[in-house]
């Protein structure tokens, strides 16, 4: 079977960071772990793909963690799934975590270019 | 996550995999693409499932609970298909456990246990003085009272010896209770709580009371009464007398005496009332010694044990304050004797104290348990070595499904922990088992060291000490048979196995896998031998006492015991020695008997001290003058078999009215005559000028009266005709079998004194075997011990052998194909266990040697008696060993080649 060309183009995510775009995605509304993926591979016009083998240890770990919070539900189109949640502890670590990555950003960006700044 | 919420969590993670599975192929079917391949684009997508669930798992914190949940569903499922092995394993981890288990807990609770009670180190016997006649350190009531009256802040606790009594009940059968008269401060000063009701206090000692206070021990209470509290306040009566029950000790105090738990305790008082048979000892004849009057007033006779509590801090000035106030009933203690160097020794002996397990028990029986300890400790080690050599031979029958298993990635650590845990389960279920047996075994060897008349008694509870040894045991048998194989063969055997069949079946043990089991082979051998030679020894010890030469005619003899104690016997003194007479005659009449006769002792446990003296010999030392005493009828001798060396025995014609007359032994005459002629010399029980009361009349042969294993002591015999008194025993000597003789002496004596009560009729031989304690444990225990090691080495060779035997089968199907004989492939086999019985045998020799010195005060038995019992074992052994692996030598020479090639 040929490779999907979707794939060839995704990039590996940075150790740590899979838990801070799930959070991200949960920060509007509930979602269930297919549509976290679908989110996250729309948002990064689809460069980034969570592996299944990820997302799930990942779901279950924030849930361990009390970050978000699980529920099962009714889909719009009659399917049960698994809806996770944000919980208030789970904001504060996004926060943080937005924080650091912004950080560690504009620590890269200084050092990859030098001369834009001032 | 909690694990109790597994299953279900586990179904929901699957639900929502399912779920994303479910909306990837709607979401490429609404795509446009077709759904089956929607299908397939999203399994693939979705990845391996299992590994998913297994990752996202982990991460719930309880995966290894799982995977241990797995593996011991994995144990239990080989467990239950290798049924011989399991129950092999099970039996040898409970009889290797619990014989360790049960022989420690004896160990224990002879030897180590402390009283159960606050700050029991703070607890001594005192020993003030010998007593005269017994050497014991009783001392007399008024010496007591004016010991404790020194030192009011000081505990002194006095206890006496009472023999057994009959506890009569309403509506029940009349029951023997076991007795210690103890003083009003006794649980006070030890620190006893009572478990219900009150225990004694100073009130109780009151002289004269209408009913008695009484204090139970708590199991003996249980098993009268049914609960401790149900027996408070309970009406008893004991040996005629009221007694009320105040109280119940506590569960766990069995007396203060190591092994012996009296029933009840009651007030020292109780000795006035003349009830009870006490121990005692006195100054003797002539020192005013009134035994049929109250003993409380009475300085000349000792019968009271002295426990103290002292901290330690204290001891010497207490002590010292105790041999000045005891300074007079010393100097009245040398009146016993004329031997200046006697009376000098006591002046000189000052008070000491002796912890309060340091006692016979302790002495009597410290090296036999350490050394069944010894023994336990090897029969588990044996078992141990057994496993662990089953063991490899069972792994290396799996190498291959091992082998595979880690070629498709089951890692090291796992596949130890599935073998671990299989033998963990093994080592509960066999631990569970040994625990149960333990018990049961401390139980049948308390009765087989006890002595017939009087069982031990001790705290069996469960104690930390206990359970650490089991828990150590448990844990020791899983490294040596379960963890140390595992390991070995894993990081050995397997990765080389792991090819085709045809590869592994060809494979041979390594050189150093083989030597290692052919060493633990040896070593079983070595610790056999030593097991089964001691075993015979000890055997041989028991034999001997039961069948040594006692001076008498152990084997045909039947003793009554009568309970004479009561007023119309003990009051009516004068009309006994006509009873007597009349109870000879009849019993003499009956067929099958050859003789009868009383006497006063009534058995080995007699210990009737005496000193003579000699008129006209004032030289005479203690060591001389000091022996023992009965008082018999006439035909004493001949119904005993203790034969006359010189003048005459008792008759009827000895009376009241006549000389007094004395019979003694060999030994006593040597000790006062050396080899001169005792007959026409006077005696009697005090120095001059009261030392010719008696004639000596009559020389007769020795006799262990104290027991087979006991010097025959010096005895002096006097007419009980003369002195009438009570008789404890009437004998019978039979023609035949004493045991046929019972009824009809029962019958005869009924048909005499229709109300003599009669405590037990017994065969002499098991009165003088009732002793044997130490040598019936260490006997049957040995033999048992010996059987099993046997049982285990015969499965041990079988099993090495055969394992090995089939795993030659090619080759042993080459050979016989070029030419080899059947009997040449035997003994390709058999030659291998020859070498490694031979390799047990010999250091297996020097070890029984050097056990037999060790041991060599328990055993009787010559040099060339032992070294005939180390080559019947090395015989049985090899025997043994021999015929075990020939099974499977006949087999694997049996096979057919063109099959074993075939499948080459």
């Amino acid at each position: 079977m040929a490779e999907d060309p979707k794939y060839q183009n995704r990039i590996e995510l940075l150790q740590g960071t899979l838990d801070m775009l799930i959070l991200q995605s949960l920060q509007r509304e509930p979602m269930h772990g297919y549509a976290i993926a679908q989110v996250i591979r729309n948002r990064s016009g689809e460069v980034l793909t969570v592996e299944t083998g990820s997302l799930y240890p990942a779901l279950h770990r924030l849930e361990r963690q009390k970050w978000v919070k699980s529920e099962w539900k009714v889909t719009e189109s009659k399917q049960r799934a698994k809806y996770y949640q944000l919980t208030a502890l789970g904001k504060k670590q996004l926060t943080a975590d937005h924080q650091r990555w912004l950080q560690l950003v504009r620590a890269i960006g200084a050092v990859m270019e030098p001369e834009v700044q001032p | 996550m909690k694990p109790w919420r597994w299953d279900r969590a586990k179904e929901s993670l699957s639900e929502e995999l399912e779920s994303h599975l479910k909306m990837a192929i709607s979401d490429r079917v609404v795509r446009g693409e077709d759904p089956a391949q929607a299908r397939t684009a999203a399994l693939r997508e979705l990845g391996n499932v299992p590994l998913i669930e297994d990752v996202t798992r982990d991460h719930w914190g309880w995966l290894w609970l799982e995977n241990l949940l797995h593996d011991i569903h994995h144990a239990f499922r080989r467990l239950r298909r290798a049924r011989a092995f399991t129950a092999t394993a099970v039996l040898t981890l409970a009889f290797g456990i619990g014989a360790n288990l049960g022989v420690f807990q004896l160990l224990y609770s002879v030897i180590l246990a402390d009283l159960p009670v606050p700050h029991p180190e703070e607890l001594v016997r005192i020993h003030v003085a010998p007593t005269p006649f017994d050497q014991s350190w009783t001392i007399s009531y008024p010496a007591y009272q004016r010991l404790r009256a020194a030192t009011p802040d000081i505990p002194l606790m006095a206890t006496a010896y009472a023999q057994d009594a009959t506890l009569d009940l309403p509506n029940r059968a009349s029951i023997v209770a076991s007795l210690e008269p103890v003083s009003d401060n006794y649980f006070r000063g030890l620190g006893v709580a009572p478990a219900a009701g009150r225990l004694f206090v100073q009130a109780d000692e009151r002289m004269g009371q209408d009913e008695w206070p009484a204090v139970l021990r708590y199991d003996f209470a249980r098993k009268t009464f049914g609960s401790a509290q149900q027996a408070v306040g309970r009406h008893i009566v004991l040996n005629g007398r009221a007694f009320v029950v105040i109280g119940v000790a506590h569960r766990r105090f069995l007396g203060d005496k190591t092994g012996r738990a009296p029933d009840i305790w009651f007030p020292l008082a109780l000795q006035s009332t003349g009830a009870f048979a006490f121990s005692w000892d006195s100054l003797g004849p002539g020192h005013d010694v009134a035994l049929d009057k109250p003993w409380y007033n009475q300085p000349t006779i000792f019968w009271l044990d002295l426990t103290a509590r002292i901290p330690p801090a204290r001891r010497a000035a207490v002590l010292a304050h105790w041999d000045q106030v005891f300074r007079n009933d010393r100097e009245l203690m040398t009146e016993a004797t004329p031997d200046p160097a006697v009376k000098a020794a006591l002046l000189r002996t000052t008070t000491t104290v002796a912890p309060l397990n340091e006692n016979g028990m302790r002495k009597r029986f410290t090296t036999p348990l350490t050394l069944l300890m010894a023994l336990s400790a090897s029969i588990f080690l044996v078992g141990s070595l057994n496993l662990a050599n089953l063991q490899l031979a069972r792994l290396n029958a799996r190498a291959h499904e091992l082998g595979v298993r880690m070629a498709l990635g089951a890692s090291r650590a796992r596949l130890v922990r599935q073998l671990v845990i299989e033998d963990a389960l093994l080592v509960a279920v066999g631990a569970l088992c040994a625990f149960a047996l333990g018990r049961a075994a401390s139980d049948i060897l308390i009765r087989w060291a006890s002595n017939r008349n009087s069982p031990f008694t001790f705290d069996l509870h469960l104690n930390l000490p206990i359970a650490i040894l089991g828990a150590g045991l448990m844990l020791l048998s899983l490294l040596c048979f379960s963890i140390f194989p595992a390991v070995i063969f894993i990081r050995a055997g397997v990765s080389r196995t792991a090819g085709s069949g045809a590869k592994v079946a060809g494979i041979s043990q390594t050189a150093r896998q083989r030597l290692g089991s052919n060493v633990l082979l040896s070593t079983q051998v070595s610790l056999s031998l030593l097991l089964s030679t001691m075993s015979a020894c000890f055997a041989a010890t028991l034999v001997h006492w039961e069948t040594v030469d006692v001076g008498m005619d152990r084997e045909h003899v039947l003793i009554v015991r009568p309970d004479m104690h009561e007023p119309r016997y003990t009051d009516h003194r004068d009309t006994l020695p006509l009873l007597y007479n009349r109870i000879q005659e009849r019993l003499q009449a009956l067929p099958g008997v050859r003789s009868a006769s009383v006497g006063m002792c009534s058995g080995i446990h007699c210990g009737w001290n005496t000193a003579i003296y000699v008129h006209g010999r004032s030289d005479l030392t203690n060591g001389q003058v000091h022996g023992q005493e009965d008082h018999v009828g006439p035909g004493f001798f001949d119904t005993l078999g203790i034969s006359l060396l010189r003048g005459r025995v008792f008759s009827s014609s000895d009376t009241d009215s006549t000389q007094r007359v004395a019979v003694i032994s060999r030994a006593y005459a040597r000790q006062l005559f050396g080899d001169a002629d005792p007959i026409g010399q006077w005696i009697g029980y005090e120095p001059a000028p009261n030392d010719h009361k008696f004639l000596i009349v009559g020389e007769v042969a020795d006799a262990r009266l104290n027991g087979p294993e006991r010097d025959a002591p010096p005895m002096v015999y006097m007419s009980i005709d003369q002195n009438p008194a009570p008789a404890n025993a009437i004998r019978v000597r039979a023609t035949g079998d004493p045991t046929r003789l019972s009824e009809s002496v029962r019958q005869a004596l009924h048909q005499v004194d229709s109300t003599l009560p009669i405590d037990e009729i017994v065969p002499m031989a098991t009165d003088l075997n009732g002793d044997l304690g130490t040598e019936n444990l260490l006997a049957r225990l040995a033999a048992i011990y010996a059987s099993l090691t046997l049982l285990l080495l015969a499965i041990g060779f079988y099993g090495v052998m055969s394992s090995r035997a089939s795993r030659r089968k090619n080759e042993f199907g080459i050979r016989l194909a070029l030419g080899a004989t059947r009997r040449h492939i035997q003994m390709l086999i058999v030659g291998q266990t020859a070498r490694i019985l031979l390799a047990g045998i010999l250091p297996g020799v020097i070890l029984s040697v050097l056990a037999m010195r060790a041991a060599s005060h328990l055993l009787y038995g010559t040099a060339s008696a032992n070294s005939l019992a180390v080559i019947a074992a090395s015989i049985v052994l090899a025997f043994a060993g021999s015929v075990a692996s020939l099974i499977p030598a006949r087999r694997a020479a049996f096979a057919d080649p063109l099959e074993t090639l075939r499948s080459e």
